[in-house]
Order: C-alpha cells, then sequence, then structure tokens
C-alpha cells in the first residue's frame, strides 16, 4: 500500500506492561516494604535535600508486554507546548534551560508554581492531572522534531507491594535519566524504543511508521519521605531493587512511566537533543495534580489491582498498513 | 418483536413475586440497614434502604457508609458526581431510570466506577456527559447493570473489564465514540448481554479479548457507525477474542457518518455483525438490515505495533487467569504489525438483508499460511441475496466439507481499508441526539435488593428471529 497523509497523523502510543514473575516472586517472598506511612506534603519550611554524593545505583525494573497484569491507571497527555524554561533547575530563569517540549498542565513555564499548574487547564485526558511532564526537545538534522503526545503509565513498580505505594506531595519533583551524559546511561531509567516494542536502546533504532520512535523514560519509585526536590534534583529520590525502597527514600510511591510518541520512522536522520547528544535524554515530573484525584487513583487503581485505564490503539488506530 | 421481549415477562414475574412476598412479611428482609444512618420511613420504599439526598447528601458518601447487603436508593436529581465504589454486594438504585441523573458535565470521568469489588449492582438510572464511561465495571466479579441509560460518554456507555459472571440487561448506551456496550479481557467470561439497546455509538458493542459463555442476546444494534465488533488485541491479555454467542439481535442501519467515532469505528463503519479477528463465535437467528458494506462479516483485524503474535488454537481453551503472568518470548514480543484471523465462526439462521456489497462475508487478506478458505467459517441456514465469496452456503457449509471455487466473488478488503470515512470531532459525541424517555425499572422503590450470584441462563435454543421493528 502506498502511503497515505492519514499515516503521517498517525497517533499511537503503547509501552505496555507486564508484569513478569518477579511480581509475584515478591508478593510471595517479601512481605516487607513496611511503608504503610501515609505521604504528606512536608511542611513549606523544608527546603532541599542535600545531594548524596554516593547515591543509591540501582535502575528501575520496567514492565512490558500486554497490559492488565497488575493495577495501573493511564494518562495520555498531548503535547502542549515548549520553551526554554524549567521549573524545577532554573526556576524563575527563562532561558537558561535547554529547550523542552510539556505536557499537561498548560502553565508550566520557568516562573510557574504549583498553584499556577493546577489552576491551568491540561492536555491530559484525566482533568484532575495539571501535573507537568517535560523532556529535552528532539531534533532531526537541527530541525525541531515536534511530539504527539505522551503516555504516563503509573503503577506499583515490579516487586513492590501494592498496598504500600503512597500517593505523592503537591510539588515533588522528579527526574528520569541524566541530562549531563555524553555516553551511553545504562539501565532502563531511559531509553529509545520503537512504538512498544519491549527492548530499549540507547541510540534511537530505525523504527517503522506503525511503530514509531518513542522516549521511555521511567522515574524514581522511592522518596526519602521529608524534600520535594535536592540540590541536584535526585537525591530525595531513588529507584526500588527487588520490590524495596533502600532506607534512606522509604516510602513507595507509584513508578512512573512516561513514553513519548514522535512522528520519526525510517532511516536518514540525524537526531539529537537539545540537551546535547542522543544520549543525554531525561525527563521530568512536577507533581501538580489535583492531590484528592491523584490519592483517588493510587487508592482506587494501584492499592486494589485495577486496570482502571488501558493504552490501546483502539482509538487512534494507523490506517492499515499490513504489507507496508 | 416477541423473542426481544422474552426476558422481560420473567422479570416481571419475579418482581411481581417478590411484592408479594413483602407485603405479606413486612420487611425486605435482604436489606440491612447501616450501623448510625437515619432511615427514611416514607411509606412505599424499601426499608432500611440508605436514602439519597435524604440519608446521604451524595452518592459518594452513601456508598461508602454502605455495608454487604445495602441497597442505596437514589432520588430523582441531578447528580454531578463520579462515584468509585469498593463495597461489596451492594446495590444503587435510581427510583426513576429518566430522573435520576449521573451528570459527569464533560469534568468528570466515570459516572460509576466499580473497581475490584465483586457484586454490586447498579440499576435504573442515567449517566450523562463523562469524559470516559458512564457506567464502569474493572476487576470486578458478579456484576450487574439494569436498567441503565448510559449517553454522551467519551468512551464507553457501559463498560465491563476483568470482570466475570455479569449481566447487563434492559439498559441503553448511546453517543459513544467507542463502544455503547463494551466487555473486554475476559474468559471465560460467563457474562449476558440481553434486552439493550445500543445506538449512535461509533461502535454498538464491542469487545476485546473477551468471551467464553458471553451472550449478546435479544437486544438492538441500530444507527451505529458499525453494530456488533468482537476483536482482538495483544494489548491486553487473553486474546483472542473467542466464542461469544450472538443470537436473536436487530441490528439496522449501521452507518451512521454523524455518530462520534474512535479509529476502529471507522474502519469497520457500516458492517452489522462484524466479526474482526474473533474466533469461534456462533452468530444465529439475527434479524441484519440495510447496512452500506455488509451484513454479516467474518474478516481480520489488523493490530499495529502488536506486543505478542497470536496463540495457536491450541491455547484457545486457556482461561484468562492462566496466561496472567506468561512471559512472552522475545522472539515474539515486536512482532510489528499482525493480524488477527476470523476463525472457525458459525453463522446459521440469520435473515440478512440490504447489504451494499454482500450480505454473508468470510475475508481475510491472504498470507502464506493463512487462505480464506481455510479459515473455517461455516454459513448455513440464513437467509440472504448476496455472499463473498459467491456461494459461501456452499462453499462452506456448517458441518459439511469445505468444497468449490473461493475465488469467485471474493471479497476484496483493500480498498475499504482505503476507503474510510473522514474522522468526526473529538467533541461529536457531546452533541449525539438524545435518547428520550426509557422504560423504568417495576417497583423500583419496593424492590428489595437481592444478592447477586450469576447472570441468568441463556436459553439460547429458543430464541427466534425477531420480527422487523415498526418504522426501520
Amino acid at each position: 500500500m502506498t502511503p497515505t497523509p492519514h499515516r503521517r497523523l498517525k497517533l499511537r502510543v503503547g509501552v505496555a506492561t507486564s508484569a513478569v514473575v518477579v511480581v509475584i516472586a515478591g508478593l510471595l517472598v517479601m512481605q516487607a516494604n513496611d511503608n504503610s506511612s501515609t505521604a504528606v506534603a512536608p511542611p513549606a519550611t523544608v527546603g532541599l535535600a542535600p545531594a548524596d554524593r554516593t547515591p543509591p545505583t540501582a535502575t528501575p525494573a520496567r514492565y512490558t508486554g500486554p497490559q492488565g497484569r497488575v493495577g495501573q491507571f493511564v494518562v495520555r497527555c498531548p503535547y502542549s507546548h515548549s520553551g526554554p524554561h524549567d521549573p524545577i533547575v532554573h526556576f524563575g530563569h527563562a532561558g537558561r534551560s535547554h529547550r523542552h517540549d510539556f505536557y499537561g498542565s498548560a502553565a508550566t513555564n520557568s516562573t510557574s508554581t504549583i498553584g499556577d499548574l493546577q489552576a491551568a487547564t491540561t492536555t491530559c485526558d484525566k482533568s484532575v492531572d495539571t501535573a507537568a511532564y517535560w523532556q529535552p526537545t528532539l531534533y532531526d538534522h537541527d530541525r525541531v522534531v515536534v511530539p504527539i503526545e505522551a503516555h504516563a503509565y503509573y503503577r506499583a513498580a515490579p516487586g513492590v507491594p501494592k498496598e504500600s505505594v503512597n500517593t505523592m506531595p503537591a510539588g515533588l519533583a522528579l527526574i528520569a535519566g541524566d541530562q549531563t551524559a555524553t555516553t551511553p546511561q545504562g539501565g532502563e531509567a531511559t531509553g529509545w524504543t520503537c512504538g512498544s516494542n519491549t527492548v530499549l536502546s540507547d541510540h534511537p533504532p530505525t523504527c517503522t511508521v506503525d511503530a514509531p520512535l518513542h522516549l521511555v523514560l521511567t522515574f524514581p519509585d522511592c522518596w526519602d519521605g521529608v524534600h520535594l526536590d535536592s540540590v541536584d534534583h535526585t537525591s530525595h529520590a531513588a529507584y526500588s531493587t527487588g520490590g524495596r525502597c533502600p532506607a534512606s527514600r522509604p516510602v513507595s510511591i507509584p513508578q512512573i512511566t512516561v513514553s513519548v510518541d514522535f512522528p520519526i520512522w525510517d532511516s536518514g536522520h540525524d537526531l539529537r537533543l537539545a540537551s546535547g547528544n542522543i544520549y543525554s535524554a531525561h525527563g521530568d515530573f512536577w507533581n501538580a495534580w489535583d492531590p484528592s484525584g491523584l490519592a483517588r487513583e493510587i487508592t482506587g487503581c494501584i492499592h486494589r489491582g485495577a486496570v482502571c485505564d488501558l493504552a490501546s490503539n483502539r482509538e487512534e488506530e494507523a490506517l492499515f498498513s499490513y504489507g507496508s | 418483536m416477541t423473542s426481544k421481549l422474552h426476558a422481560a415477562p420473567r422479570a416481571l414475574l419475579v418482581l411481581a413475586a417478590l411484592t408479594f412476598l413483602l407485603a405479606g412479611c413486612g420487611d425486605g428482609g435482604s436489606a440491612t440497614g447501616s450501623d448510625g444512618a437515619a432511615t427514611s420511613a416514607d411509606a412505599g420504599t424499601v426499608k432500611g434502604a440508605l436514602r439519597v439526598p435524604q440519608d446521604y447528601n451524595t452518592i459518594q458518601k452513601a456508598v461508602d457508609a454502605a455495608k454487604a447487603g445495602d441497597l442505596i436508593l437514589v432520588d430523582e436529581g441531578t447528580y454531578h458526581e463520579a462515584v468509585d465504589v469498593t463495597t461489596a454486594d451492594i446495590t444503587i438504585r435510581g427510583v426513576n431510570r429518566n430522573k435520576v441523573i449521573l451528570d459527569g458535565q464533560f469534568k468528570l470521568e466515570n459516572g460509576i466506577r466499580v473497581l475490584d469489588t465483586d457484586g454490586v449492582q447498579v440499576e435504573n438510572m442515567t449517566a450523562t456527559s463523562y469524559l470516559s464511561n458512564g457506567f464502569f465495571w474493572t476487576g470486578s466479579d458478579r456484576y450487574r447493570g439494569s436498567y441503565l441509560t448510559a449517553t454522551h460518554n467519551g468512551d464507553y456507555g457501559i463498560y465491563a473489564f476483568d470482570a466475570y459472571h455479569g449481566q447487563l440487561d434492559h439498559s441503553l448506551g448511546s453517543g459513544s465514540p467507542d463502544a455503547g456496550f463494551y466487555i473486554g479481557e475476559c474468559y471465560k467470561c460467563d457474562a449476558v448481554i440481553d434486552t439493550v439497546i445500543s445506538e449512535h455509538n461509533g461502535l454498538g458493542y464491542s469487545g476485546t479479548n473477551s468471551g467464553g459463555d458471553l451472550f449478546i442476546v435479544n437486544s438492538i444494534f441500530r444507527k451505529n457507525r458499525a453494530g456488533i465488533v468482537p476483536n482482538a488485541g495483544s494489548y491486553e491479555l487473553c486474546y483472542p477474542g473467542r466464542r461469544n454467542t450472538i443470537v436473536g439481535n436487530t441490528v439496522y442501519d449501521n452507518n451512521n457518518n454523524e455518530a462520534p467515532a474512535i479509529d476502529v469505528a471507522l474502519l469497520a463503519q457500516g458492517n452489522g455483525i462484524l466479526i474482526a479477528g474473533s474466533v469461534d463465535n456462533i452468530v444465529e437467528r439475527n434479524l441484519v438490515f440495510d447496512h452500506d458494506r455488509t451484513g454479516i462479516a467474518a474478516v481480520p483485524f489488523p493490530e499495529d505495533d502488536a506486543n505478542d503474535v497470536a496463540p495457536p488454537k491450541s491455547e484457545w481453551d486457556r482461561t484468562c487467569a492462566s496466561t496472567r503472568n506468561d512471559k512472552i518470548p522475545a522472539k515474539d514480543a515486536s512482532p510489528g504489525t499482525i493480524l488477527w484471523h476470523p476463525y472457525d465462526n458459525s453463522i446459521q439462521d440469520n435473515v440478512v438483508s440490504g447489504s451494499g456489497l454482500a450480505d454473508l462475508v468470510s475475508a481475510t487478506l491472504p498470507s502464506k499460511t493463512v487462505t480464506v478458505e481455510s479459515l473455517g467459517n461455516c454459513f448455513s441456514g440464513n437467509t440472504f441475496t448476496s455472499t463473498a465469496p459467491t456461494d459461501l452456503e456452499t462453499l462452506s457449509p456448517c458441518g459439511g466439507p469445505t468444497t468449490g471455487d473461493w475465488s469467485k466473488g471474493a471479497f476484496d478488503l483493500i480498498p475499504l481499508i482505503a476507503d474510510q470515512a473522514p474522522a468526526p470531532p473529538k467533541d461529536t459525541y457531546r452533541k449525539t441526539p438524545e435518547p428520550g424517555d426509557q422504560p423504568t425499572m417495576p417497583n423500583a422503590d419496593t424492590a428489595p435488593a437481592k444478592r447477586f450470584s450469576h447472570p441468568e441462563k441463556v436459553d439460547v435454543a429458543a430464541i427466534k428471529v425477531p420480527a422487523k421493528p415498526k418504522g426501520a
């Protein structure tokens, strides 16, 4: 079949999920993870956590494959806007940041506060998700690639007991990946793939129109329970290992996996990121959900193991590409 | 419409009997009441019911206060709520289907969402203008929706996912871009859809990866973009969809260009009963007429960016639960676009007319291993004027050998795929025609709540081809 204009407009994502045997093993073997405390917003007077000179080295375990094995909720957030803004790393300094692409709250800029984000409209399909999600702009032969959308999957990380997952305080800042990296980052906090393919690559693979290029970001699922952010913007959070959070960051929070859909397929691309070369892939999440709305989804979907949403291709089916 | 109504008299009889018993003993029995909640003593209402707004000013508060066995009786009014239910074995009932209205105002997600909670019955009310679904059970067994109206909802009207032993009856789903009624990801579902109306949706019925004792009977699917469309997909568990029993439905005029639509509905548009990659279904004694493309067709369903390959027939007997922890071999995990072929469907004794391309169709996109004659779809005893390939009932009779020339009059899918209706604006679902008043549940304010243990037993053999509705 000859490609048609429709196919270029294809909107589709789906990192899908899969709980692997690890989940069962974790549930059976590990009773622990005694993080039953309810996470609440720390007082405003709590400052930034100091940088940890010897941070935990764990990287995330990810879900892959069909969805439906564990409880989840999924937010689909079309691309909102771009700009040289980073309210986490460069608050108040427009232009100091490299260019980012934003999803979720329409208000995200260099001086936006959590209140601003919550008061604004959102591109996300859950109206209570006024959080901000962003990643450095992708360039192809020095031309901006406008992303299509991001899906954010919220689940208990593999092996983490689902009831132990706490909600997150408004203002919590999380970063996945290292923007300063110039060589492959290793691990699976960040990586490139085609469509919902299982394997992540450090370098963008050559994709096809029915499974275009995606950047997959998995955010830390353990928090120190005190600081919304840290001096280095990462030390207040960490990844669980084998279903357990480290003692220094004992509070389980949802594992957020964000999959960004770029209209890139076939060969002949020369890709780089606004933050540097292609290995500098990273993403940010700034929690500006409506607090009760977020708590409701965590309680109803994650704690109960219910599949509240699916990312599927029903809504945005590509034109049939069989045989192409 | 005699067969359509066959379930109703029985329900009425049961209600009448219960009412009689109530009058006799003076106690609802099953309505146990809730500690500390003041209950209304209005004459004529079920004793011990938790009443909204008289006892609790929101449905959510009543649900949170309820205990197993309780009946929540919601009075007439408009409720701007998204209700989450996590209390098992309760009944949430409106006193008047057309005047108890949950209204999401296009801001809230789901009217009533039942989360991993069994035995929740929702009856006799309307859910409208939600961004996602009107009524939604997920991970929740022994579900029942009865005398419900769902209109203008952004995903599905009435939706059950990963849920078993359920029943949806005497309900209407209208004005959703996906399906008016949807049962997904279950095998064996043990579920019944009986005596419902689905109209002005992208799809009248859809169910991905569902089946096994799943009965869709005695219902009306009209003026959707496509009528009844069971399918398959590997983005969620339990593929493929299989073993649905679709009998005694009236399916007509599903060509609706004005209806809202997800892309799958555009692909399926203009077809009455479209078995899209689902397998081993029984389609019998339906009345199907006036479709731009086909009346009853078994066709492949394309899934791009699939997560797995289609399992062999030997795995169709596996329960959904037994596949939950399957690890997908790396060689299968990223197969690109795959085709779900519609195998082994039995299409008999339907009355099909007025189809633009063909009344009865078996088709696929041939590959090295699959040809249309190898699909195993069979056709017997139907009333029709055209088939593709030609003479389908001779080529592939049910119980008989597959013979003859399958190339003659073969159905060409490619032009249909290329020639899709344009996608309507996203907010089309907000503007579909109003369904008008629907029959309300008999004795809603006096019938006690009963524990729901399993769906009705459908006497499939007794169902006849429906009579043509007046004016259709």
